[in-house]
């Protein structure tokens, strides 16, 4: 009976629909995040969950269970029957400029609060009318 | 008595509005079917053969897409300058007050020549082996964070630093250049990338060349960013 | 002539500033304005022998990435590398005075900025499209938190932070982009976007309405642009407004004839830009500080050009050009003359106008707000006369209202800056500017005034470049038959 229900969850469409929950469910708490918090780190770190749920999605859903890794080795000899190599590389630039841009965020932020020791993102007020 | 009932309008509004956003999206997506069509990746593997490079993915990201990782390069480039622009008002600050437990520092001082070289390892063999110049800049970068945490008055030689980032980078726009001028497509393979040498350590023409170039500078890059990030002044 | 040099030269300029250093105090500064220069010139003699030109990286589309120069992405090279070269020399005579600190960091951003621009012009492949939108997008952020006061910092971590959800939800259409059509080039997409189902057409298309929505400073998603005008520096403000954000607009129409020509939400963006104009113009009147006044009328403009762009027909789009031409030089001139002001009064407020004894920059400033309003001679007029006349043909007549309303508001508040610059009273020292500023400034007027006498001298090209944007068929025929 095991066997038949765990036979049911390896469907490719199953897998898709887990995954885009998952996924979906980390954007959300991100996204909650993003909206509700007012430490400046928290705003950041909240985005950067966005965007792993964003990738998560992305290599969940493109996946094929039958399909080897985009690499030679252990006895492939030719390029047939593997995995798309396109979105591996996409997502290596995407997490590497995320992870620049947080990094940048995070300096701004620690010398934002050296100037004047605040970390609210609301009262950050110093200009506008 | 009055007290004044602190309704968190704010959180239940946030949530309202990411939920209704999520279950959007989500509805969406499980509409959508995913049907197995042949994507441009399948079509790039068909032609990697000629390359000569073991790793797909390794070519995809250096010679398929090379400008994009060159861009971003640039990014992590300009982050860098970024970060050091917001920081350079601390330069000669101390950074921990005390100094880090005996046990630590023997230990760093051992293992960071074996990080080194297995960052220096996942760098060279990225077109044979999972890895690559990304990969294997940030082990370097860890194994200087490791450094940076354990001794107070570790400095990551700043000369020396610029100059390898300055190197690697125009060397990669260089060889974007020459296979401008050489075979008429910019960051074209001009090197010899015979499909016979695959499997070896040098084969893939530019591949390889590009992915250490990718590695230095990542390295160094990480490793002023690391820096930049740890040193403040302690007495605020 | 390889139009990847435009992308190129800056980049390596800006790794191998560390190099330069070497060449001395000056040679940072000297080198980046000649090679700006080169590039305006290269772009220039371009114009003369106008056709596709495909260039070719690594591989042949549509697997591999491709630039595309046609008259529509040359006229913008053209338009940046003026502007920026126009800005090189300004700033030379500026730092005579009051050099930014870290200057040579300073060049290496200004010039991955151009570089950036110009590749999100000239590219035709959606991730690259991305990358340099990444690039441009941490330069701009980097640059306007660059004085390191709160107020620029406050700036630089607004604009970064609306940049980052901006990120996310491009990444997200690319992703499922990808997902559903298998690759990533332009003109493979725009001829599979139709065979879509409606509802992953709609997510995809909100997607990357929001990604680009908030660079293209759109209405509701351009809360942020003033208060990060206001906290940067003004010849800063000069590269955001005139550059960046044309850039922008570009990728953003140039991807939506690609993906929906004709499509049923071209009516719901008119009106978009159109409420877009009307806020932020009325937002406009209450304000006190020129930074803020003149963000509120970039809003204002760009809304403009967003709904004339979205009404996609030929005369449209040829209006848009002009106004986009007229629009550019126009506040290049007017936040140049902010810095100076702000350097010699250290004070931005409209206040201060009344003190200033510059009669130069005082008609600089009228001729851009001539422009900027669309009253003869300078080029506004062109653009807004012809603007308003497609909107009349086509019958869009609420659309019509509502700009000529907010140009008359707009006329309120440049009434007020005028008074306050001829305004009679107490004199300060008189404004210097050295030689290499006055032709800048100089420049720019001439061009806005001479070309908005005769427009018959670029209206040729112009109409060209429109009808380019407009023609998808042929895009995709030149990039699917492109080969080397």
């Amino acid at each position: 009976m095991m066997s038949s229900l765990l036979d049911w969850f390896i469907q490719p469409d199953v897998i898709t629909a887990i995954v885009a929950f998952g996924s979906m469910g980390l954007f959300f708490v991100g996204l909650f995040g993003l909206l509700t918090q007012r430490h400046l780190i928290k705003i950041f770190i909240s985005i950067s969950l966005m965007e792993a749920a964003v990738f998560l999605y992305f290599l969940g859903t493109i996946f094929h269970r039958e399909l080897t890794a985009p690499i030679l080795g252990d006895g492939h000899t030719a390029f047939t029957g593997m995995n798309d190599p396109i979105p591996h590389a996409m997502i290596l630039t995407a997490i590497v400029i995320g992870m620049a841009l947080f990094a940048l965020g995070v300096s701004f932020a620690i010398e934002y609060y050296k100037l004047t020791g605040r970390t609210d993102i609301n009262k950050m007020k110093e200009m506008g009318e | 008595m009055n007290f004044k009932r602190d309704i968190p309008v704010r959180t239940y509004s946030g949530f309202a509005l990411s939920a209704l956003l999520v279950l959007t999206i989500l509805t969406i997506l499980l509409q959508s079917s995913v049907e197995k069509i042949e994507r441009a990746g399948d079509k790039l593997l068909g032609i990697n053969a000629q390359e000569g490079v073991a790793n797909a993915v390794t070519s995809v990201v250096v010679y398929f897409r090379g400008f994009d990782t060159l861009g971003e390069i640039a990014v992590l480039f300009i982050a860098a300058l970024g970060i050091g622009l917001m920081v350079s008002s601390h330069k000669s600050a101390q950074r921990h007050k005390e100094e880090s437990n005996f046990i630590l520092q023997t230990a760093s001082k051992l293992l960071f020549p074996f990080i080194t070289l297995f960052g220096v390892y996942v760098m060279i063999y990225g077109h044979l082996s999972p890895g690559g110049g990304f990969q294997g800049g940030v082990i370097i970068a860890s194994g200087v964070l490791l450094l940076l945490i354990s001794y107070q008055n570790f400095e990551v030689p700043h000369a020396l630093i610029t100059a390898l980032e300055t190197l690697a980078g125009i060397s990669y726009v260089l060889i974007g250049l020459l296979g401008l001028w050489i075979l008429d497509h910019f960051l074209g393979n001009f090197l010899p990338s015979d499909i016979s040498d695959m499997g070896m350590l040098i084969s893939g023409g530019i591949i390889p060349l590009i992915y250490i170039i990718v590695g230095v500078k990542v390295g160094s890059e990480m490793s002023m960013i690391v820096q930049n990030l740890i040193q403040r002044s302690d007495d605020e | 002539m390889s139009s990847i040099y435009f992308v190129a030269l800056p980049l390596l300029f800006g790794f191998a500033v560390p190099l330069l250093t070497k060449l001395g105090k000056n040679g940072v500064a000297y080198t980046s304005t000649l090679m700006q220069a080169g590039l305006f010139i290269l772009a220039s003699t371009l114009l003369i022998s106008t056709s596709w030109h495909v260039e070719i990286i690594a591989i042949n589309p549509p697997l591999g990435i491709s630039f595309v120069l046609n008259e529509a992405s040359l006229f913008f090279v053209t338009l940046f590398t003026l502007l920026m070269m126009s800005f090189s020399f300004y700033y030379m005579g500026l730092r005579k005075t009051d050099p930014y600190e870290n200057e040579n960091k300073f060049f290496i951003l200004i010039n991955m900025l151009l570089a950036s621009s110009i590749g999100l012009v000239l590219s035709s492949d959606i991730f690259n499209i991305y990358v340099f939108f990444e690039i441009a997008g941490i330069s701009a952020y980097i640059l306007s938190a660059y004085k390191k006061t709160p107020k620029a910092l406050e700036a630089g971590i607004k604009y970064l932070l609306t940049g980052m959800i901006a990120s996310v939800f491009l990444v997200f259409a690319i992703a499922l982009i990808y997902i559903h059509l298998g690759s990533l080039n332009l003109a493979v997409l725009s001829e599979h976007f139709v065979t879509l189902p409606h509802d992953t057409k709609f997510l995809i298309g909100l997607l990357l309405f929001l990604g680009f929505g908030f660079k293209v400073e759109i209405f509701p998603l351009n809360f942020w642009v003033t208060d990060v005008y206001e906290g940067s520096s003004a010849p800063v403000d000069a590269l955001f407004s005139a550059i960046v954000v044309k850039a922008y607009l570009f990728v953003f129409f140039h991807i939506l004839y690609l993906f929906l020509p004709n499509s049923e939400y071209a009516a719901f963006l008119i009106y978009l830009g159109a409420i877009s104009m009307l806020v932020a113009e009325i937002i406009a009147l209450k304000q006190s500080d020129l930074k803020r006044v003149f963000a509120y009328s970039s809003l204002g403009q760009i809304g403009f050009i967003f709904s004339v762009m979205a009404a996609g027909s030929s005369e449209a789009v040829t209006a848009a050009f002009y106004i986009v031409l007229a629009h550019s030089l126009a506040k290049m001139m007017i936040f140049l003359s902010i810095a100076s002001i702000e350097r010699e009064h250290k004070s931005s407020q409209i206040s201060t106008l009344t003190t200033l004894n510059s009669p130069f920059l005082k008609v600089i400033m009228v001729i851009a707000m001539l422009s900027l309003l669309g009253i003869p001679p300078p080029l506004g007029f062109t653009g807004k006369f012809l603007a308003l006349k497609s909107f009349t043909v086509s019958g869009e007549f609420i659309v019509l209202a509502m700009i000529i309303v907010a140009s008359l508001i707009e006329s309120i508040y440049y009434f007020k800056i005028t008074g306050a610059l001829f305004a009679k009273g107490e004199r300060r020292e008189k404004l210097s500017l050295t030689f290499s500023q006055k032709g800048v400034f100089g420049i720019l007027a001439l061009a806005l005034v001479v070309i908005g006498i005769a427009p018959w001298l670029i209206s040729g090209f112009v109409h060209d470049a429109s009808q380019v944007m407009l023609d998808s068929a042929a895009y995709l025929q030149t990039i699917l038959g492109a080969s080397k």
